[in-house]
């Protein structure tokens, strides 16, 4: 177990930047997931912790130590690969046993390690087969005693649940929060998956375009976005978010299209006249009948999910997206009023996206 | 429908060629391949099989008659042929071993990324390309010492007392076939072993370097199990297709001296176009095609046990 330090890390390949310096620090045993869109860098910083990708600049420090010139193998941290790259023509306990078997551990301790690990993962009665005749899910589960029979200084994930099924993927996911749980190893976790970085982290870091946009925990990221990129990337249906500008008047309200005025908690710390997103989460608007105080609104489209009703009301040109957890609230073609609760408004600066208040 | 009726058991009235189009149908579809597979292939085969059997010499107007066993007594005492058949061994195995060797080393090296490496790969596959005459031609020029540079190398480094033909040299006169197939056949095993190398998935090497594997060890525990199958058979082929392959040998040597180069397919070839003894020359060729037929299915069978390991 080990903490890492990531001062200033750089990555181009080339003149093409990747990563415009990253700074980070995970505790030890802390369980950190990296999320953001294809693209963002986060697998090239995983890479790089692990040692598969040079870093052009910048420094890694696992347990205190710098690790920026040593091989995978010097650096003590197992990682889980999106295809889990389990070698074909070995058998599991041979995949599980390969890293320490390199190591030349005596053949009682890697006897024990695998059984160990193969209890853990239901993994024992597959023991001898080899990962093609393996469902998906069982060649995740090996990849991942790979990874802890030689209990490592990290665990280092790279989009470990993408090629399963959505049904598989829930359940894999508990497993790895369960297996956490249990060895409170030191963890890196890379997904593009939302849902996946919420439930699993003990804290977050948002990524786009190369930058860290914003690290915490899942519930701060999802409740006090630090701008216009996490609050939209978090939470689904996504946050609604209409252009408009800050008037101090009136205790501080938010002039939208159309002359609708939407009223604030109370002054925000900006300048009057200053152009702002206004953004509210879908579960967040409340809908009811017309005359009651709100915006005057024309159902558009109603998407029954089963477990809710997402309701897409037109209302001063734009589509207003409202989550419901009751049915028939509203059926298409129906006007009603919406309304924006003032503690539950998040405000954006439009020019530099960044959180006000 | 009075017709159909009248018809007794149902019997087909349709007009007799009518009914002779439709069930000749999927013969004539087919006739163009059988009768061209039958006329260039079967045909010869059987003939030349037939040969081994028949005295059949071009010279002579009174052969052609039956003999039974006789070409493959002769074989059997034929000192030449069991030289031949030594020296084919030798050939095919030090071909077929070295060309693998450096086709793997060529291909390994080919999978690495650097600056220029299309031009790179396009030029070391430029030795398959030369027609093997043409090649063998070269490589007789370049080992004589008249007009090629190799006997003075070997010379200069001190390999050769004197700089001579190792051509004419009756205990190194294979090594110069032998160097020249090395040359023009690495491609093949290039080629072939490189698209093997390139369908193996990355990921398994920054797994294996993250458990602890130095290079060679990824090597042995990677990519000789993914390479095994395609090195199996492209070795069989290989195997096949130098045992019989005389062009360089008839070019550069001729057999020769005293047949210390002579392999079976040349024999079969002086035999056949040289004495003109073609019952001889097909008993030969028979006897050679059950060697290869032998050999080729040990390695099929091997080629399914590696295949079911996976």
């Amino acid at each position: 177990m080990a903490s890492i330090d990531i001062t200033d890390v750089r990555k181009a390949y080339g003149s093409t930047k990747i990563l415009h310096g990253v700074d980070l620090t995970i505790q030890d045993g802390e369980f950190v997931v990296l999320v953001g869109p294809s693209g963002c860098g986060k697998s090239t910083l995983l890479r790089m912790i692990a040692g598969l990708e040079d870093i052009s600049s910048g420094e890694i420090r696992i347990g205190g130590r710098v690790v920026n010139d040593l091989d995978p193998k010097d650096r003590d941290i197992a990682m889980v690969f999106q295809s889990y790259a389990l070698y074909p023509h070995m058998t599991v306990a041979d995949n599980m046993s390969y890293s320490l078997r390199l190591r030349k551990t005596a053949k009682e301790k890697i006897a024990a390690a695998i059984s160990g690990a193969a209890t853990k993962l239901s993994l024992t009665p597959l023991m001898e087969r080899r990962p093609k005749a393996l469902s998906g899910g069982q060649r995740q589960r090996v990849a991942m005693g790979r990874a802890i029979v030689r209990s490592p200084k990290a665990f280092l994930f790279d989009e470990p649940l993408s090629n399963l099924d959505a049904r598989l993927r829930e359940h894999m996911r508990g497993e790895i929060k369960k297996l956490h749980q249990d060895l409170g190893a030191t963890s890196i976790y890379v997904t593009h998956d939302q849902i996946e970085a919420m439930t699993l982290a003990d804290r977050i870091v948002a990524m786009n375009a190369g930058l860290v946009q914003q690290v915490g925990s899942p519930l701060d990221l999802y409740d006090r976005p630090a701008n216009l990129f996490v609050a939209g990337f978090m939470g689904s249906p996504a946050m609604n978010m209409f252009e408009g500008t800050y008037r101090n008047a009136n205790g501080g309200t938010v002039e939208l299209a159309q002359g609708v005025v939407v009223p604030l908690a109370g002054p925000a710390p900006t300048a009057d006249g200053t152009k702002v997103t206004l953004g509210i989460r879908p579960e967040h608007v409340l809908v009811g009948k017309t005359g009651l105080e709100g915006i005057q609104a024309l159902i558009s489209l109603v998407e029954p999910t089963g477990f809710g009703t997402i309701l897409h009301a037109s209302a001063f040109g734009e589509d207003v997206k409202a989550f419901s957890l009751e049915r028939g609230v509203a059926v298409r073609g129906d006007t009603v009023s919406v309304s924006f609760p003032v503690d539950r408004i998040h405000l954006f600066d439009t020019a530099t996206g960044s959180r006000i208040g | 429908m009075t017709e159909a009726v009248s018809a007794p058991y149902g019997r087909d009235r349709r007009p007799f060629l009518r009914r002779l189009a439709n069930a000749s149908e999927p013969y004539l579809y087919s006739a163009p391949a059988l009768i061209l597979i039958v006329t260039v292939m079967l045909v010869p085969l059987v003939i030349g099989i037939s040969y081994a059997f028949r005295d059949m010499t071009l010279l002579d107007p009174f052969s052609g008659g039956f003999i039974g066993l006789d070409h493959f007594r002769a074989i059997a005492k034929d000192k030449t042929f069991w030289l031949a058949l030594k020296n084919t061994v030798y050939w095919t195995g030090y071909s077929v071993g070295l060309q693998f060797a450096f086709g793997l080393i060529l291909a390994l090296l080919l999978d690495k990324p650097f600056y220029g490496r299309g031009l790179a790969q396009a030029l070391c596959f430029l030795p398959w390309a030369v027609p093997s005459f043409l090649s063998g031609l070269n490589w007789a020029w370049m080992f004589n010492p008249v007009v090629g540079p190799i006997p003075h190398w070997l010379y200069g480094m001190g390999l050769m007392s004197a700089p001579d033909n190792i051509l004419s040299d009756p205990d190194l006169a294979m090594w110069g076939p032998i160097i020249a197939n090395v040359w023009w056949g690495i491609p093949f095993f290039a080629i072939t072993l490189l698209a093997a190398l390139q369908s193996i998935p990355r990921d398994l090497y920054e797994a294996a370097a993250i458990d602890g594997a130095t290079p060679f060890q990824r090597f042995r525990s990677i990519t000789l199990p993914f390479l095994a199958p395609t090195i199996a058979i492209t070795v069989m082929l290989r195997t096949i297709w130098i045992a019989n392959f005389a062009d360089l040998i008839v070019v550069m040597t001729n057999g020769g001296p005293a047949d210390k180069t002579q392999i079976v397919a040349s024999y079969i070839f002086t035999q056949a176009f040289r004495r003109l003894d073609f019952g001889y020359a097909s008993a030969i060729a028979l006897v050679l095609l059950m060697l290869l037929m032998i050999y080729s299915l040990l390695i099929v069978f091997l080629r399914q046990t590696l295949l079911k390991e996976r």
